[in-house]
Protein backbone atom coordinates (compact mmCIF):
# COMPACT_ATOMS: atom_id res chain seq x y z
CA UNK A 1 0.00 0.00 0.00
CA UNK A 2 1.27 3.45 -0.88
CA UNK A 3 1.78 5.71 2.09
CA UNK A 4 0.52 9.26 2.12
CA UNK A 5 2.35 12.00 3.98
CA UNK A 6 -0.85 13.62 5.19
CA UNK A 7 -2.07 10.41 6.76
CA UNK A 8 1.17 9.70 8.50
CA UNK A 9 2.49 11.84 11.33
CA UNK A 10 6.13 12.79 11.24
CA UNK A 11 7.08 10.82 14.36
CA UNK A 12 5.82 7.61 12.80
CA UNK A 13 7.57 8.43 9.55
CA UNK A 14 10.86 9.06 11.35
CA UNK A 15 10.57 5.82 13.33
CA UNK A 16 9.87 3.95 10.09
CA UNK A 17 12.89 5.56 8.44
CA UNK A 18 15.17 4.68 11.33
CA UNK A 19 13.89 1.12 11.07
CA UNK A 20 14.75 1.02 7.37
CA UNK A 21 11.17 0.76 6.10
CA UNK A 22 11.34 0.91 2.31
CA UNK A 23 7.95 2.59 1.84
CA UNK A 24 8.94 5.32 4.26
CA UNK A 25 12.07 6.05 2.22
CA UNK A 26 10.09 6.12 -1.01
CA UNK A 27 7.62 8.49 0.59
CA UNK A 28 10.09 10.98 2.00
CA UNK A 29 12.17 11.09 -1.20
CA UNK A 30 9.16 11.52 -3.47
CA UNK A 31 7.73 14.22 -1.20
CA UNK A 32 10.81 16.39 -0.77
CA UNK A 33 13.43 15.62 -3.41
CA UNK A 34 12.03 18.05 -5.98
CA UNK A 35 11.80 20.83 -3.42
CA UNK A 36 15.37 20.24 -2.23
CA UNK A 37 16.63 20.26 -5.81
CA UNK A 38 14.90 23.59 -6.38
CA UNK A 39 16.61 25.16 -3.34
CA UNK A 40 19.98 23.70 -4.26
CA UNK A 41 19.79 24.98 -7.84
CA UNK A 42 18.86 28.44 -6.60
CA UNK A 43 21.95 28.59 -4.40
CA UNK A 44 24.73 26.72 -6.22
CA UNK A 45 23.41 26.60 -9.76
CA UNK A 46 22.76 23.66 -12.04
CA UNK A 47 26.20 22.06 -12.14
CA UNK A 48 26.57 21.08 -8.48
CA UNK A 49 22.94 21.09 -7.40
CA UNK A 50 22.34 17.40 -7.71
CA UNK A 51 25.47 16.43 -5.80
CA UNK A 52 24.58 18.84 -3.01
CA UNK A 53 21.09 17.31 -2.71
CA UNK A 54 22.47 13.76 -2.59
CA UNK A 55 24.90 14.77 0.16
CA UNK A 56 22.11 16.56 2.03
CA UNK A 57 19.97 13.43 1.97
CA UNK A 58 22.81 11.34 3.36
CA UNK A 59 23.51 13.84 6.17
CA UNK A 60 19.81 14.06 6.96
CA UNK A 61 19.28 10.31 7.19
CA UNK A 62 22.37 9.94 9.38
CA UNK A 63 21.20 12.76 11.64
CA UNK A 64 17.62 11.53 11.80
CA UNK A 65 17.86 9.86 15.23
CA UNK A 66 18.86 13.28 16.60
CA UNK A 67 15.99 15.16 14.93
CA UNK A 68 14.14 16.93 17.74
CA UNK A 69 11.09 18.08 15.87
CA UNK A 70 11.58 21.75 16.67
CA UNK A 71 10.72 22.51 13.07
CA UNK A 72 8.82 20.43 10.55
CA UNK A 73 10.75 17.69 8.77
CA UNK A 74 10.36 19.67 5.54
CA UNK A 75 11.94 22.83 6.95
CA UNK A 76 14.69 20.79 8.59
CA UNK A 77 15.56 19.09 5.29
CA UNK A 78 15.55 22.43 3.48
CA UNK A 79 17.95 23.91 6.01
CA UNK A 80 20.30 20.96 5.56
CA UNK A 81 20.33 21.33 1.78
CA UNK A 82 20.61 25.10 2.06
CA UNK A 83 23.61 24.87 4.41
CA UNK A 84 25.28 22.33 2.13
CA UNK A 85 24.72 24.55 -0.89
CA UNK A 86 25.93 27.68 0.90
CA UNK A 87 29.13 26.02 2.03
CA UNK A 88 29.64 24.98 -1.56
CA UNK A 89 29.62 28.58 -2.68
CA UNK A 90 31.32 30.03 0.40
CA UNK A 91 33.69 32.88 -0.32
CA UNK A 92 32.05 33.26 -3.67
CA UNK A 93 30.24 36.54 -3.48
CA UNK A 94 26.90 35.78 -5.00
CA UNK A 95 25.30 38.97 -6.19
CA UNK A 96 21.66 39.12 -7.13
CA UNK A 97 21.10 41.82 -9.65
CA UNK A 98 17.56 43.07 -9.59
CA UNK A 99 18.23 46.20 -11.58
CA UNK A 100 17.97 44.72 -15.03
CA UNK A 101 15.20 46.72 -16.66
CA UNK A 102 12.57 44.19 -15.68
CA UNK A 103 8.96 45.35 -15.71
CA UNK A 104 5.77 43.51 -14.74
CA UNK A 105 3.80 44.65 -17.72
CA UNK A 106 5.10 46.13 -20.94
CA UNK A 107 5.15 49.96 -20.92
CA UNK A 108 3.12 50.19 -24.11
CA UNK A 109 0.09 49.00 -22.13
CA UNK A 110 -0.01 52.39 -20.34
CA UNK A 111 -0.41 55.99 -21.43
CA UNK A 112 2.19 58.58 -20.47
CA UNK A 113 0.46 59.24 -17.15
CA UNK A 114 0.67 55.55 -16.22
CA UNK A 115 -2.97 54.66 -16.83
CA UNK A 116 -3.94 51.51 -18.66
CA UNK A 117 -4.81 51.86 -22.31
CA UNK A 118 -6.49 48.50 -22.73
CA UNK A 119 -9.35 46.83 -20.97
CA UNK A 120 -8.52 43.90 -18.68
CA UNK A 121 -11.21 41.28 -18.56
CA UNK A 122 -11.77 38.91 -15.68
CA UNK A 123 -10.68 35.39 -16.52
CA UNK A 124 -13.46 33.04 -17.33
CA UNK A 125 -13.66 29.61 -15.72
CA UNK A 126 -11.42 31.02 -13.08
CA UNK A 127 -11.20 28.01 -10.81
CA UNK A 128 -7.75 26.46 -10.97
CA UNK A 129 -9.21 22.99 -11.51
CA UNK A 130 -11.11 24.00 -14.64
CA UNK A 131 -8.12 25.92 -15.95
CA UNK A 132 -6.01 22.83 -15.54
CA UNK A 133 -8.47 20.54 -17.30
CA UNK A 134 -6.62 21.89 -20.32
CA UNK A 135 -3.55 19.67 -20.96
CA UNK A 136 -1.86 22.28 -23.11
CA UNK A 137 -2.16 24.82 -20.33
CA UNK A 138 -0.72 22.38 -17.81
CA UNK A 139 2.24 21.76 -20.15
CA UNK A 140 2.72 25.50 -20.74
CA UNK A 141 2.74 26.23 -17.00
CA UNK A 142 5.37 23.53 -16.48
CA UNK A 143 7.52 24.91 -19.29
CA UNK A 144 7.24 28.52 -18.10
CA UNK A 145 8.05 27.43 -14.56
CA UNK A 146 11.11 25.46 -15.66
CA UNK A 147 12.40 28.42 -17.66
CA UNK A 148 12.23 30.81 -14.71
CA UNK A 149 15.57 31.74 -13.12
CA UNK A 150 16.41 29.25 -10.34
CA UNK A 151 15.97 31.77 -7.50
CA UNK A 152 12.52 32.77 -8.72
CA UNK A 153 11.57 29.12 -9.03
CA UNK A 154 12.75 28.25 -5.55
CA UNK A 155 11.01 31.27 -3.99
CA UNK A 156 7.73 30.51 -5.74
CA UNK A 157 7.96 26.79 -4.92
CA UNK A 158 8.53 27.35 -1.22
CA UNK A 159 6.17 30.29 -0.68
CA UNK A 160 3.25 29.73 -3.06
CA UNK A 161 3.32 25.97 -3.50
CA UNK A 162 4.66 24.68 -0.16
CA UNK A 163 3.31 27.40 2.08
CA UNK A 164 6.57 28.23 3.89
CA UNK A 165 6.73 31.56 5.71
CA UNK A 166 8.61 34.34 3.90
CA UNK A 167 11.12 34.51 6.76
CA UNK A 168 11.98 30.82 6.28
CA UNK A 169 12.30 31.26 2.52
CA UNK A 170 14.74 34.13 3.09
CA UNK A 171 16.80 32.12 5.60
CA UNK A 172 16.98 29.09 3.36
CA UNK A 173 18.00 31.04 0.26
CA UNK A 174 20.03 33.60 2.18
CA UNK A 175 18.35 36.59 0.56
CA UNK A 176 16.67 39.69 1.94
CA UNK A 177 12.89 39.91 2.29
CA UNK A 178 12.70 42.68 -0.27
CA UNK A 179 14.65 40.60 -2.80
CA UNK A 180 12.45 37.60 -2.11
CA UNK A 181 9.32 39.72 -2.70
CA UNK A 182 10.69 40.92 -6.03
CA UNK A 183 11.61 37.39 -7.11
CA UNK A 184 8.19 36.10 -6.13
CA UNK A 185 6.39 38.87 -8.00
CA UNK A 186 8.43 38.28 -11.15
CA UNK A 187 7.77 34.55 -11.08
CA UNK A 188 4.04 35.10 -10.60
CA UNK A 189 3.96 37.68 -13.38
CA UNK A 190 5.62 35.31 -15.88
CA UNK A 191 3.16 32.57 -15.00
CA UNK A 192 0.28 35.04 -15.21
CA UNK A 193 1.34 35.98 -18.74
CA UNK A 194 1.55 32.30 -19.66
CA UNK A 195 -1.96 31.55 -18.37
CA UNK A 196 -3.30 34.76 -19.89
CA UNK A 197 -2.37 33.64 -23.43
CA UNK A 198 -4.73 30.68 -22.95
CA UNK A 199 -7.53 32.97 -21.81
CA UNK A 200 -7.36 34.90 -25.07
CA UNK A 201 -8.05 31.82 -27.16
CA UNK B 1 -2.14 58.87 -6.14
CA UNK B 2 -1.12 55.58 -7.66
CA UNK B 3 -1.45 54.64 -11.31
CA UNK B 4 -2.30 51.34 -12.99
CA UNK B 5 1.37 50.86 -13.81
CA UNK B 6 2.32 51.17 -10.12
CA UNK B 7 -0.33 48.65 -9.22
CA UNK B 8 1.19 45.99 -11.46
CA UNK B 9 4.44 46.37 -9.52
CA UNK B 10 2.74 46.27 -6.12
CA UNK B 11 0.23 43.52 -6.90
CA UNK B 12 2.06 40.69 -5.11
CA UNK B 13 2.88 42.79 -2.07
CA UNK B 14 -0.78 43.85 -1.84
CA UNK B 15 -2.03 40.26 -2.12
CA UNK B 16 0.48 39.03 0.48
CA UNK B 17 -0.45 41.84 2.88
CA UNK B 18 3.01 43.27 2.71
CA UNK B 19 2.35 46.93 1.91
CA UNK B 20 2.59 49.82 4.35
CA UNK B 21 -0.78 51.08 5.57
CA UNK B 22 -0.42 54.21 3.46
CA UNK B 23 0.26 52.27 0.26
CA UNK B 24 -2.45 49.76 1.04
CA UNK B 25 -5.01 52.53 1.35
CA UNK B 26 -3.77 54.09 -1.90
CA UNK B 27 -4.15 50.75 -3.70
CA UNK B 28 -7.57 50.23 -2.13
CA UNK B 29 -8.85 53.57 -3.40
CA UNK B 30 -7.38 52.99 -6.84
CA UNK B 31 -9.16 49.63 -7.00
CA UNK B 32 -12.47 51.26 -6.13
CA UNK B 33 -12.35 53.35 -9.27
CA UNK B 34 -10.41 51.07 -11.64
CA UNK B 35 -12.05 47.92 -12.94
CA UNK B 36 -9.12 46.78 -15.15
CA UNK B 37 -6.86 46.77 -12.08
CA UNK B 38 -9.46 44.85 -10.04
CA UNK B 39 -9.53 42.27 -12.80
CA UNK B 40 -5.74 42.22 -12.98
CA UNK B 41 -5.52 41.45 -9.26
CA UNK B 42 -8.13 38.72 -9.64
CA UNK B 43 -6.00 37.22 -12.40
CA UNK B 44 -2.85 37.27 -10.26
CA UNK B 45 -4.73 35.60 -7.39
CA UNK B 46 -6.03 33.01 -9.82
CA UNK B 47 -2.48 32.49 -11.15
CA UNK B 48 -1.21 31.72 -7.65
CA UNK B 49 -3.99 29.19 -7.05
CA UNK B 50 -3.62 27.61 -10.48
CA UNK B 51 0.14 27.11 -10.09
CA UNK B 52 -0.41 25.60 -6.66
CA UNK B 53 -2.85 23.08 -8.12
CA UNK B 54 -0.61 22.46 -11.13
CA UNK B 55 2.51 21.67 -9.01
CA UNK B 56 5.05 22.07 -11.84
CA UNK B 57 8.24 20.07 -11.27
CA UNK B 58 11.91 20.91 -11.65
CA UNK B 59 13.43 20.19 -15.03
CA UNK B 60 15.16 16.84 -15.49
CA UNK B 61 13.54 15.10 -12.55
CA UNK B 62 15.20 11.70 -12.64
CA UNK B 63 14.61 8.25 -11.24
CA UNK B 64 15.04 8.43 -7.47
CA UNK B 65 15.01 4.65 -6.88
CA UNK B 66 18.81 4.37 -6.59
CA UNK B 67 18.78 7.22 -4.05
CA UNK B 68 16.06 5.52 -1.99
CA UNK B 69 18.10 2.31 -1.99
CA UNK B 70 21.29 4.11 -1.01
CA UNK B 71 19.63 6.01 1.85
CA UNK B 72 17.97 2.90 3.15
CA UNK B 73 21.30 1.10 3.26
CA UNK B 74 22.57 3.80 5.60
CA UNK B 75 20.23 2.60 8.32
CA UNK B 76 21.80 -0.86 8.18
CA UNK B 77 18.33 -2.29 8.63
CA UNK B 78 16.45 -3.79 5.74
CA UNK B 79 13.35 -5.87 6.02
Amino acid sequence: MKLNLKELDEKTLITDLINGNEKAFELIVSSYHNLMLSVSRAIVGEAFADEVVQDAWISAIKALPKFEGRSSLKTWLLHIVSNGAKSRVRRENRMISLDDGWQSVSSDKFDNTGHRLDEILPWEEATPETLLANDQLQAAIEETFQNLPALQRATLTMYDMEGLKMEEVCNILDISASNARVLLHRARTCLHQCIDTFQDK
Amino acid sequence: MIKCKDLTEEASAYIDGNLSLRKRIAVYYHLLICRPCRNYLQQIRSTIKTVKVSQPKEKGAYDTCPLVKKLRELTGKQD
